[in-house]
């Protein structure tokens, strides 16, 4: 290029000798300089942006993100209907960034007006959090859509709005002690919203949101999705509940009871078909400040008591068990009076001689009992109570459940068998004698209370709660023969002749014991009545305990008829189909009245050491009379083939059993064949087709 | 001419690093204001390109020559200019740089005051005889730029007030100085420096100036913008996040994303990779300029590239200095790529004149 003459040099300046070696050096130095810097910068970028590049994306996430959780809705509850007991509603709640507050007087004019709280307290707390800077104060929880939408409009500058659920209870009370109630986070503080909080409460998801710089959100993404509740499906039938819970309601108030508790079971498979608890509340409600809050007890489960008679079937079960005593064996009751080392044991109500053993459950003779109680021994019998469930919690997922108690034989006094025998010294929940009783319903097999039909988290497969493996506490024979000996209780001459059902045979047991003053420390005038029955004797789909604390009047009075009222209703809400003529009622009576005194007769001449066997085969089973066959050994599972579905639910839930059908149609196929003897909670699958 | 020699003297390196840089500039500014208020800058910036672009030709058909000797009139009209800023200035941000022109656009005279400080410089260098600086010259040099210095301090515009600096200094060192004079400088400073810092700075300046040394100290404060600017500039990482995809400027924690942090915006979008590419092309750019300072006819064609290179690499080294965190924050943009139509119509004379003394050369 220099050696190209420069066309364009038309200045007047002459040209001057391009810039000398000083100049040359001066540049390089200058060359050094700018490379120094060069490597200054170059340091650092590497610095910033690859060494601590992770720290800086930390930095900035951490004033650009924030994570907001996603509230997972709270599990519904239904009935084994589908119908809902307990639901979430979405709802406002109003709260304040005092931060951002302008005017702290409209503020509260506006807060305290519209939400209606008291505006002085409001501004007392409002200045509190705006002198220790807090950006957060709650104004007032769950509020009504109106009162939200009102202040929604006036736009108040820091007023900020959350979306909450408000847990409802679309039934008000009914099944309040089994629901329980939650706190004001929705947490459950009480019966099965406490029980299963965990499944019920499901797993918030969690948000991060992208805010700019003055902390408004510009987008925002879901990193994990809010795992919803699980919904619960509880084996109480609304309807048996509703009526459950008018019946003992009735009855406390007639009675003049201070309480009560009723659990309706079905003795197949456990489950709980009602559970009612008196007083009681509405879940709807917060706990108020100085409530009574024994109202929230659940008494089926949480108030253990001395059963008093109705644990006569257990000395009596176990007597059958252990020893050759048969129904019908005579028992000496000693004309009433009676005295075991020192200690002298009564009748209620006047004295009996020497009687059958059946008439010693159905008269309700203690020292008939007791004897008996003499008869198993004080190890046999403390056996058959553990076996029967005493003592221990049955494990439904209901908190608060008391084990009751049981003392063991080395803790037993001499005169022991004496209280225990007729229930006393022990003390059990209704609940625990409702297994109790399924257990001479199902054929000697104990099946555990089951509260929870099926858990089922939205969009996922139902989770059905198993049905836990039957034990057997008492031979198919024995349980039969105490069905019988109940039935004598529910029939003239009994004790509990008020629980006699139209239609359907039943039999129970009728309990009064004394309560105890631990005050005055001697047994008071007061009774816990209770009654405890099943029904339809032959193949019981029910079994009902009804128990009235403070009681002025016997158990036979008053809980028998809560306990014909709650059967009566069930059965005909199951379906069940009736096994006696409702018209032969007082005929049928007449002829076991008369059965009853032929037996009496004969008791003599037969040895009381009598075989089971023969006892069963001989013995005058009401049942036998009316033409009903005692399946021994289990339920015969019934024939579905051929008919559609509706006529295969209806029939199974009239029977208590438990069908899965698959398909639409008419059956085609049943497994186990119609017929075959069923397991205690066995299922019948029915295929179904075109 | 003949078209050939159009074509070899079109300074491909010089033009083409401008380009570059000009094309990013304008993608980021697109890319870092698209949600804002100010979504449509970008295409403000490409007329002020063009615009540059024609004067920068216009600016190269005239031999340099004679703008040397219209200094004495350039001068005068700069610093009556100047003047006039605290007339009819317009003010923003507090400080009163710009002349409202038509149509909305406003012309900041401190940005041209450039290319007539370095014409006045190589004139006045050039026509020195004896090839050594006497206390005379250097004391009425001194003088020259403290004027106009002086003037933009007063606006307040420190930072583009020190941008005259590198001129005067190049040229004195080009030039030779004794060491005595040297010694005599250095002497000043040292007891200026302290002077100034004490009676002339405002608190908010000194805060300024020294908050990059600790941003932790005042986070919200003076330390705010380096603080975001190195969390850009480093979030970025190797390959940065991609264009448009800078957080830091979409949430708007980085401040003017589009002019003076116009780097660490595109540092975070593209990352080290990016910001060498950046760098990369401004040494071609200084190398270009100053490759024609070496090849220039004369002196004052030498002094002209080399004043304008140094002040380029010194608005460079601030302006990168300050966004990665070394150096203090100053109100100083990116040579061609930040957004303002003062600055990069002022480069692109500047870039016209170096291109004319390319075409001058022997």
């Amino acid at each position: 290029m220099s050696t190209h003459p420069s066309a364009y040099f038309d200045g007047g300046c002459l040209p001057e000798p391009p810039a000398h070696k000083d100049a040359a050096r001066r540049l390089r130095n200058l060359a050094r300089l700018g490379f120094f810097w060069a490597v200054v910068i170059l340091g650092k970028l590497v610095h910033l942006q690859i060494v601590s590049h992770e720290e800086f994306v930390r930095l900035a996430a951490s004033q650009q993100q924030r994570t907001v959780e996603i509230a997972a809705p709270r599990g519904m509850i239904f009935d084994r209907e589908g119908q809902p007991l307990a639901m979430s509603l979405p709802v406002k709640s109003v709260l304040v960034n005092p931060l951002l507050v302008r005017d702290v007087s409209v503020v509260v004019e506006f807060l305290s007006r519209i939400l209606e709280l008291d505006a002085a307290q409001l501004r007392k707390n409002l200045e509190a959090a705006i002198a220790s800077k807090s950006g957060f104060l709650w104004v007032k929880r769950r509020v009504s859509p109106e009162q939200a939408a009102r202040l929604e409009s006036l736009k108040l500058a820091g007023v900020e709005f959350r979306d909450e659920t408000s847990r409802r209870y679309p039934k008000g009370a009914l099944a309040a002690h089994v629901l329980g109630s939650v706190d004001h986070e929705e947490k459950g503080n009480a019966g099965i919203e406490l029980g299963l909080q965990e499944e019920l409460e499901g797993i918030p998801g969690s948000l991060r949101l992208m805010t700019d710089v003055a902390r408004r959100g510009y987008e925002s993404r879901i990193e994990t999705p809010a795992l919803p509740g699980k919904n619960i499906t509880l084996t109480i039938d609304e309807r048996i509940q509703y009526v459950a819970e008018k019946a003992l309601h009735n009855a406390v108030a007639d009675c003049a009871c201070k309480s009560g508790s009723v659990v309706v079971m079905n003795p197949r498979n456990g489950d709980i078909l009602a559970m009612a608890s008196f007083p009681s509340f509405d879940p709807n409600e917060p706990v108020k400040d100085g409530e009574d809050l024994s109202a929230r007890l659940n008494l089926a489960i949480a108030a253990p008591f001395e059963p008093g008679s109705v644990f006569k079937v257990i000395t009596l079960s176990a007597a059958l068990e252990t020893t050759p005593l048969r129904p019908d064996s005579l028992i000496n009751c000693y004309g009433g009076k009676f005295s075991l080392f020192g200690r002298s044991i009564g009748e209620a109500k006047g004295g009996f001689g020497v009687i059958p053993m059946r008439a010693v459950l159905a008269k309700s003779s203690n020292i008939g009992a007791v004897q008996i109680g003499l008869a198993v021994g004080v190890k046999s019998l403390y056996d058959f109570i553990v076996r029967f469930g005493f003592g221990r919690k049955t494990g439904i997922p209901l908190p608060s459940e008391s084990p009751g108690k049981v003392h063991p034989p080395r803790e037993w006094t001499k005169t022991s068998m004496g209280s225990v025998a007729m229930g006393h010294e022990v003390t059990t929940t209704t609940l625990q004698l409702a297994q109790a009783a399924a257990i001479v319903a199902n054929n000697g097999v104990l099946v555990r209370p089951r509260l929870v039909l099926f858990k089922q988290r939205p969009g996922e497969p139902i989770e059905h709660e198993p049905v836990a493996p039957g034990v057997r506490v008492l031979r198919a024979e024995t349980a039969a023969l105490m069905r019988s000996m109940l039935e004598d209780v529910i029939l003239p001459g009994g004790t509990g002749t008020k629980a006699r059902l139209s239609g359907y045979s039943a039999g129970g047991k009728t309990g009064s014991a004394q309560i105890y003053d631990f005050k005055l420390n001697q047994y008071t005038h007061k009774y816990n009545a209770s009654f405890m029955g099943l029904a339809p004797l032959s193949n019981p789909a029910l079994v009902v305990v009804v128990t009235l604390n403070g009681s002025p009047k016997y158990g036979g009075e008053v809980a028998a008829p809560v306990f014909r009222e709650i059967a009566q209703a069930a059965l005909r809400i199951l379906e069940v189909p009736k096994d006696r003529p409702e018209t032969m009622l007082l005929a049928q009576e007449a002829s076991k009245q008369e059965q009853a005194e032929s037996t009496a007769k004969t008791s003599d001449s037969r040895p009381s050491e009598a075989g089971g066997e023969a006892a069963l085969i001989e013995g005058p089973s009401s049942l036998a009379g009316a033409g009903l066959v005692v399946t021994v050994g289990g339920v015969r599972a019934p024939n579905f083939l051929g008919k559609n579905l509706r006529t295969v639910l209806s029939e199974s839930a009239a029977a208590g059993l438990v069908v899965e059908a698959r398909g639409q149609g008419l059956a085609k196929f049943q497994r186990p064949a119609p017929g075959s003897i069923l397991q205690p909670g066995e299922r019948i699958y029915v295929q179904l087709a075109q | 001419m003949s078209l050939m020699r159009t074509f070899r003297d079109f300074d491909w390196l010089l033009w083409g690093a401008t380009s570059l840089i000009c094309a990013l500039g304008v993608l980021q500014i697109y890319s870092a204001t698209r949600d804002s208020i100010w979504r449509n800058l970008w295409t403000k910036q490409i007329l002020c390109i063009a615009a540059g672009a024609v004067l920068a030709w216009v600016l190269s058909r005239l031999d340099y020559h004679t703008l040397l000797g219209q200094v004495p009139v350039l001068y005068v009209g700069m610093v009556a200019l100047l003047v006039a800023t605290f007339v009819f200035g317009a003010a923003f941000f507090g400080s009163r740089r710009w002349i409202p022109l038509f149509g909305g656009f406003h012309l900041q005279i401190s940005e041209f005051a450039k290319l007539v400080l370095v014409l006045l410089m190589a004139r006045y260098l050039s026509s020195i005889r004896n090839d050594r600086l006497e206390a005379r010259d250097l004391l009425r040099l001194t003088v020259l730029f403290a004027i106009p210095m002086g003037l933009v301090m007063k606006q307040p515009d420190l930072t583009t007030s020190l941008t005259y600096l590198p001129i005067l200094g190049i040229g004195i060192y080009l030039v030779g100085l004794r060491w005595q004079y040297w010694a005599a400088i250095v002497a000043l400073c040292a007891v200026l420096l302290p002077l100034g810092w004490f009676l002339y700075l405002k608190d908010y300046q000194k805060a300024r100036l020294t908050s990059f040394m600790d941003p932790e100290r005042d986070p919200r404060g003076s330390g705010y913008q380096v603080i975001q600017s190195k969390i850009a500039v480093g979030s970025g990482g190797l390959w940065g996040k991609g264009v448009t995809k800078g957080e830091q400027t979409k949430l708007r924690f980085l401040p003017v994303p589009h002019t003076d942090f116009i780097l660490a915006a595109f540092a975070e979008e593209h990352g080290f990779v990016g910001v060498l590419l950046i760098l990369g092309l401004y040494l071609l750019l200084l190398l270009g300029i100053v490759q024609n300072a070496q090849g220039a006819a004369d002196k004052a064609g030498m002094y002209i590239c080399m004043g304008i290179s140094m002040t380029l690499l010194f608005q460079i080294l601030v302006n990168v200095g300050m966004v990665i965190g070394r150096m203090p924050v100053g109100g100083i943009p990116l040579p061609l790529m930040s957004y303002g139509g003062s600055s990069i119509l002022s480069t692109f004379l500047m870039l016209g004149v170096v291109n004319n003394v390319r075409l001058r050369r022997v």
